[in-house]
């Protein structure tokens, strides 16, 4: 009598709890179906209802013009400035090919949080649900979910993955090893190496600071010690395991190095602000990788824009779900033109002049550090 | 919907291997232990080393689990030989593990996509039935947890593993029977940690790669399986700790789950949707867990009083 007594507070608990939720929202919905032929009912949604207004949208337009309409699962790895670029990049180049979200595209979005555990069962809930296409934005999330897309005969496209090949998500000739395709960041070393050349013409030394965890970094800091030597630098690698230990390791790396060049290490770029400071006392100048991390500080880069790679890789999603290509065809794609960034504010308060030969050049030249 | 109870079943299977272990060191004998943490990544990085080197995959569960052992086997040491604080040895091995992990798999991400695991092989796929294909992972992962199980608790039950048990319960009545409480303690955690790597070496072949970070909060979950499965299944004097503690595992994966996709319900024609973003699921996950244990709390009052 008590054990039933007791599993039925159980689940009397767990039941109220849902349906406490659910019962708000299925009055939206019905109320929102039943008003979608005639108007949008914008009034009557929840504030984050804009999932449920694109599907009636979709089911609308669906049913109007017999357009086809998709549904797409998007795994990212982190929260994390680089990712969400990719991610509103990768949209925007789905809608450059006619495939929009709340027209004929419904996208279910997760964030792993950096768990690689939650990653996989993203991945799995998306099979679950019977995706058209999957996309994997960071490298653990693109192999979770190539683990399981192998099984269930989804096709994968993935972006911001530094080295495909070494994930195992390309073959060596950059041909696909599945149904999986995508475009990689890698970084322009050579570029940098290059424009840090033109910038200090006497500097001798590079600190790169890494985090050990991440595989990307690993093969772009291989990169940057082979090509060194040939623009007369050397590498100094500082490697951390935690976020907590770049205070200290920027203060000993900031001891050997004329400057320092970021890769797009996670952990790294998450903390940038605390190694500006400390090389900025130092009158240090601090190279990024890409846009954002010039916006906030760092004196200039040779780097890619997100957003267009993102781009590039919703236009190959694009051909994809329209059934023009398959992933297992395409090879996987970088971004080919290395784009400069600089940052005026920071070269006058390290008393450096931007050469004309880069800033004729530039994408964009901030004025000012954002916060 | 039975793709999603197959994936929630596939994911807690993996962690209960690893809750296993962990019961014996937190609830057994009391030991917080931090070190499975890294012995989980460990026995994944020598089962992505191990396979991509040609061992058969099936040999690479016992080499995870005598590795997890050895892992063990170091933070009792500390713990018991050179009497450093509990909590703190596991501390010292998680974290000196990090390092020996990057040094076994060379990098900190290691596939074998391409390669045969225990969970796809050219035996498994001769007697498998193709109706059985789907669940072939779930049924293999079925197999071990089984198997684990049952080889614990015929261990519980020998006289090693009686003292084990008194050891958590007594530490003077082991004392008095003249035995060296701090080997049992060695022994104990020895298991729990090889549990771990075994648990890490199965989710890096149904994964198809192993990556450094995959350990972080492994702890966590262990002890969140560990209490959702004791909790609500101590009233029933019929389910064995172990299982409970497997059913607490998938109870958990199925937070996650449920976190996952109540973003939007689909029943029939009927969409809900929650307002809940991408970032809330930690919130959601925990509110869940909270649901659980305020229900296995009712459940305690009724009866003996809190455990």
């Amino acid at each position: 009598m008590k054990k039933s007594m007791t599993i039925l507070m159980a689940a009397v608990i767990t039941a109220s709890l849902l349906t406490g939720c659910v019962t708000v929202d299925q009055e939206e919905t019905t109320s929102l179906q039943t008003n979608t032929q005639s108007a949008q009912s914008e009034g009557t949604l929840a504030p984050n209802g804009t999932d449920s207004e694109n599907l009636a949208d979709g089911l609308d337009e669906n049913a109007s013009t017999d357009q086809a309409s998709y549904t797409i699962g998007i795994g990212q790895f982190a929260e994390h400035g680089s990712l969400d670029n990719c991610r509103e990049g990768f949209l925007a180049g789905l809608a450059e090919e006619g495939i929009e979200e709340g027209k004929n595209l419904t996208v279910i979005f997760e964030n792993a949080q950096a768990d690689g555990g939650t990653a996989s069962q993203i991945a799995t809930n998306f099979a679950a649900k019977e995706v058209d296409l999957i996309c994997g934005i960071a490298t653990p999330m693109a192999q979770s979910a190539y683990s399981v897309a192998m099984k269930s005969q989804i096709p994968v496209i993935f972006t911001a993955v530094t080295d495909p090949v070494a994930a195992g998500l390309a073959n060596e000739d950059g041909t696909a090893v599945g149904d999986i395709s995508g475009t990689s960041d890698k970084l322009p070393v050579e570029k940098q190496l290059e424009m840090i050349r033109e910038i200090l013409p006497d500097a001798k030394t590079i600190g790169i600071m890494y985090t050990t965890s991440e595989v990307n970094s690993e093969s772009a800091i291989a990169e940057y010690k082979a090509a060194a030597p040939d623009f007369g630098f050397t590498i100094v690698e500082s490697g951390i395991s935690s976020s907590a230990d770049i205070p200290l390791a920027a203060d000993s790396l900031l001891e050997k190095v004329d400057c320092i060049t970021n890769l797009t290490d996670n952990t790294v770029v998450a903390s940038l602000p605390v190694i500006l400071d400390k090389a900025a006392a130092k009158q240090i100048p601090v190279f990024g990788s890409e846009i954002e991390q010039v916006r906030i500080g760092c004196l200039a880069a040779m780097g890619l824009d997100y957003i267009d790679l993102g781009k590039q890789t919703g236009r190959m999603a694009a051909s994809i779900l329209k059934g023009e290509k398959a992933a297992k065809d395409m090879k996987f794609e970088v971004i080919e033109e290395a784009a400069f960034y600089g940052n005026q504010k920071v070269a006058k308060n390290l008393g450096i002049t931007l050469p004309d030969s880069l800033v004729s050049n530039a994408s964009e030249l901030f004025s000012e550090i954002a916060q | 919907m039975i793709t999603i109870l197959l994936g929630i079943l596939e994911e807690g299977l993996v962690y209960a291997i690893m809750a296993l272990g962990v019961y014996i060191t937190y609830k057994i004998l009391d030991f917080p232990d931090l070190s499975v943490d890294s012995t989980f990544p460990m026995g994944a990085a020598i089962t992505a080393v191990a396979i991509t080197a040609g061992m058969p995959p099936a040999l690479t569960l016992p080499l995870a689990f005598f590795a997890g052992a050895l892992a063990g086997c170091v933070t009792g040491f500390i713990h018991v030989k050179l009497r450093v604080r509990d909590l703190l040895s596991g501390i010292i091995v998680m974290t000196a593990l990090y390092s020996i992990n990057l040094r076994i798999a060379g990098k900190a991400n290691l596939h074998i996509f391409n390669q045969e695991t225990i969970f796809d092989n050219g035996f498994l796929t001769r007697i498998m039935p193709d109706a059985l294909k789907s669940c072939q992972v779930f049924l293999v992962l079925a197999v071990i947890i089984l198997v684990c199980k049952i080889l614990l608790d015929l261990y519980l039950k020998t006289r090693s593993g009686f003292l084990l048990r008194a050891v958590g319960d007594n530490e003077t009545l082991v004392t008095s029977l003249a035995k060296d409480k701090g080997m049992v303690k060695i022994l104990g955690l020895a298991i729990a940690n090889g549990f771990a790597a075994l648990a890490g070496c199965v989710y890096c072949q149904q994964k198809g790669f192993f990556e450094i970070s995959m350990g972080t909060g492994t702890i966590v979950i262990g002890l969140a399986n560990v209490i959702i499965g004791t909790q609500l299944f101590k009233r029933f004097s019929m389910v064995k700790a172990t299982s409970a503690v497997i059913f607490g595992s998938i109870l958990y994966k199925a937070c996650v789950s449920i976190a996952l996709s109540l973003d939007q319900i689909r029943i029939g024609s009927i969409i809900i949707t929650f307002p809940v973003i991408a970032s809330d699921l930690k919130l959601i996950t925990s509110i869940l867990f909270l649901a659980i244990l305020i229900a296995g709390n009712h459940q305690g009052r009724r009866g003996n009083g809190f455990a």
